[in-house]
């Protein structure tokens, strides 16, 4: 099993990048590669298991935005597939149709997914998340510049109990198109959400997943779930 | 701008409650300046300011250096304004100017120093226009506040007036790159026998080439990016360095310092790089100030490290290390953690990491745990971790990711809980690390370890 991790001298922001760390203590005989930046990924040319991407800044998106733009057919060929893709934070918005930026001005994007996002740099919106994904409540929470939008309602990720959605309006939060899953939901999520991780793990081709520490994850992931209801 | 009715009914109303909250006991920091601030939204730009305005910034050392910079100049007799009792936001800042002038508004002092929040550049570098800017470093910090360090650098770089002069931390590729057209100085602290290039910590928050995008090569890593490196590909470098320090003496507790061609030794108040980064700080902006090297050294002297920040005592037989962490800042948090590790002999550490508002009040957002460099308490020396907080079962599922057996680890809620679990017999050294508004609990804590370290003591005689 192949794992490859985009570019995390760049996307590694708000901890998520340790999340990948943590799936390798699940799955100790996957082999994880860390595509850097100067080299080709490994998704041009393979199909792995998982593809990763964390937040990054906004001069790494037009970046990272300018270095995918040749392989934007080899992705959406992957997402149609079928292949499993794990996007958080603004990685999310490198497969959009545009980031409007504070001026008004727009990055356009890789135009495979239907969301768009909208920067505000002087508000940064910070809230706690909690959420429904097929049965399982999602507890995590949310910082970021940017709000996404989305004219469409068929690739919701979670449906929003508590926080926001992709923006303030809208009550579910993420996409995810076959079994491409993007979140601004952080955490990490794959640490804080023990059954998630393991609906992920499936999607990857486990059956019947166990996690590293599952019991402790869980016990954590009971207690944060219990202060969010405590300190509403 | 010009003074109006509006400025001087926002000065009066500003003066009159800083004598009132003074009457009643309180430090009056940040409440005049709000109440300025309410009646005149501009007052910080109508102000009269001092002739010379000194400020200092960064993530991490500003209050300590600003500390330090007054300490001396306290020590040679000087005048001038600063914000030490006030916040290092506007409302501070304003607080600090109304209590610091005449009942017209006129100031008291030609000089000020101000300790500045890197994040409210915005609001107060435009104002106050610095003659002089401190900067100390830029690294991740609340991820709430600040986001990244991109943006923070950002900030910075819109918002210094083109006059300022700077005194830069060369060491940091980062901040070192703050207006490059500006006048400017750099500090830094020489490789060390030891030093490489090999990355130790999660955040390397500059690995490529500003200005070309090639990986950069780096000469040294200090921690996380501090060190010296430079790009293979263009002539991207760390910046020359007009203030550095050539030879560290841990034993003798001395440093010293060429600039200008001149060489000269300091007293160290504190060993750990950090606050040889802070003293150095300090010393450029005094030399630039037209102190002398004399002159500081011997204040200096007299300095220590404020003891809510960083604590030694020595208690029958073991050492009781009480060290500060800013929680959410997952820098500050590291260092700490790399210092227990570094600490001579065998350690038991107590983490109270809460933020004391969000575990009052809300739930602390954790992402910040994965970026802290947890794994250096799983060294060897290190034979006990007793965890408390709210946040305990996910603090205890990062140490267990990070690599430390469950054996040597207990977490509960209540700090006073965890240090009951204290096997003073198994480590020479107890480290409390705690939170900045954990002080109360942490020196509970402290007392409580003594008691402890006192019945093992009787057990053993026994």
């Amino acid at each position: 099993m192949k794992i490859e991790v985009l570019f995390p001298e760049m996307c590694n922001l708000f901890g998520d990048l340790k999340s990948m760390d943590y799936l390798a203590l699940c799955l100790p005989e996957a082999e994880f590669i860390r595509t850097s930046y100067s080299t080709e990924p490994l998704f041009v040319t393979e199909s792995p298991s998982l593809i990763y991407m964390g937040p990054m800044s906004e001069n790494a998106q037009e970046k990272v935005i300018q270095k995918l733009m040749p392989y934007r057919e080899r992705l959406a060929e992957l997402i149609e597939n079928g292949s499993p893709f794990f996007f958080t934070g603004n990685a999310v918005e490198i497969l959009g149709h545009y980031i409007e930026k504070d001026d008004g001005s727009r990055l356009a994007a890789l135009d495979i997914l239907p969301i768009w996002a909208k920067r505000d740099m002087m508000h940064r919106h910070n809230s706690k998340f909690v959420g429904q994904y097929e049965g399982n409540t999602i507890v995590g929470f949310k910082s970021q510049f940017t709000m996404a939008y989305t004219d469409t309602d068929i690739y919701p990720l979670f449906t929003v109990e508590k926080g926001i959605g992709l923006n303030e309006k809208l009550k579910y939060e993420g996409i995810r198109k076959n079994n491409f899953f993007g979140t601004y939901v952080q955490g990490p999520l794959l640490v804080l959400n023990p059954e998630f991780t393991k609906n992920l793990l499936t999607i990857m081709g486990l059956s019947n997943p166990t996690l590293a520490f599952e019991k402790e994850v869980s016990d954590a992931y009971l207690a944060l779930l219990q202060d969010f209801k405590d300190k509403g | 701008m010009k003074r109006n009715i509006r400025f001087y009914l926002a000065l009066f109303t500003a003066k009159i409650t800083y004598r009132a909250l003074r009457l009643l006991g309180r430090k009056g920091t940040n409440v005049p300046g709000e109440l300025a601030l309410y009646i005149c939204p501009d007052f910080l730009g109508r102000v009269q300011l001092p002739e010379r305005v000194i400020a200092i910034t960064g993530t991490n050392g500003k209050t300590t250096v600003s500390n330090m910079v007054e300490d001396v100049l306290d020590d040679c007799g000087w005048q001038y304004t600063c914000n030490r009792m006030g916040g290092n936001v506007n409302t501070g800042l304003i607080s600090t100017l109304v209590s610091h002038s005449s009942p017209l508004g006129k100031p008291k002092h030609n000089l000020a120093v101000f300790e500045v929040d890197e994040r409210s550049a915005p609001l107060l570098l435009p104002y106050i226009k610095p003659d002089i800017l401190v900067c100390t470093n830029l690294f991740r910090d609340s991820y709430k506040r600040n986001a990244h360090t991109e943006f923070i650098f950002s900030l910075l770089n819109d918002y210094i007036p083109d006059s300022t002069k700077l005194i830069l931390n060369g060491d940091d590729l980062i901040s070192s790159r703050l207006k490059e057209k500006n006048e400017n100085r750099f500090f830094g602290i020489a490789k060390e026998d030891g030093e490489d290039g090999e990355m130790k910590n999660i955040v390397c928050d500059i690995r490529s080439c500003p200005k070309c995008g090639e990986t950069l090569e780096w000469d040294f890593i200090r921690y996380h990016h501090i060190g010296q490196a430079h790009c293979p590909h263009c002539d991207f470098a760390s910046p020359p360095l007009d203030y550095v320090i050539t030879n560290i003496d841990r034993e003798k507790l001395t440093f010293t310092l060429q600039y200008d061609g001149k060489t000269h030794e300091f007293p160290i108040i504190n060993v750990n790089f950090i606050n040889i980064y802070n003293s150095l700080a300090a010393i450029s902006l005094l030399i630039t100030l037209g102190l002398s090297p004399d002159t500081i050294a011997a204040s200096m002297q007299k300095m220590s490290i404020s003891e809510s920040r960083y604590a030694e005592e020595k208690f029958h037989g073991k050492d009781i290390i009480m060290h500060l962490a800013k929680g959410q800042n997952p820098i500050a948090c590291s260092r700490a953690f790399e210092n227990a590790k570094d600490y001579p002999g065998s350690k038991a550490v107590l983490l109270y990491l809460d933020d004391y508002y969000d575990a009052t009040y809300s739930v602390e957002n954790i992402a910040w745990f994965y970026d802290t460099d947890f794994e250096f308490l799983k060294d060897d020396s290190i034979t006990q971790i007793m965890i408390s907080g709210v946040r305990h079962h996910d603090l205890y599922v990062r140490l267990l990711i990070a690599g430390v057996s469950k054996e040597k680890m207990t977490h509960c809620v209540k700090p006073e809980d965890a240090i009951e679990e204290y096997l003073p017999e198994k480590a020479e050294t107890l480290f409390v690390i705690y939170d900045l508004f954990n002080l109360d609990a942490a020196n509970a804590v402290k007392k409580r370890g003594k008691e402890l370290i006192l019945e093992a003591e009787k057990e053993a005689q026994a």
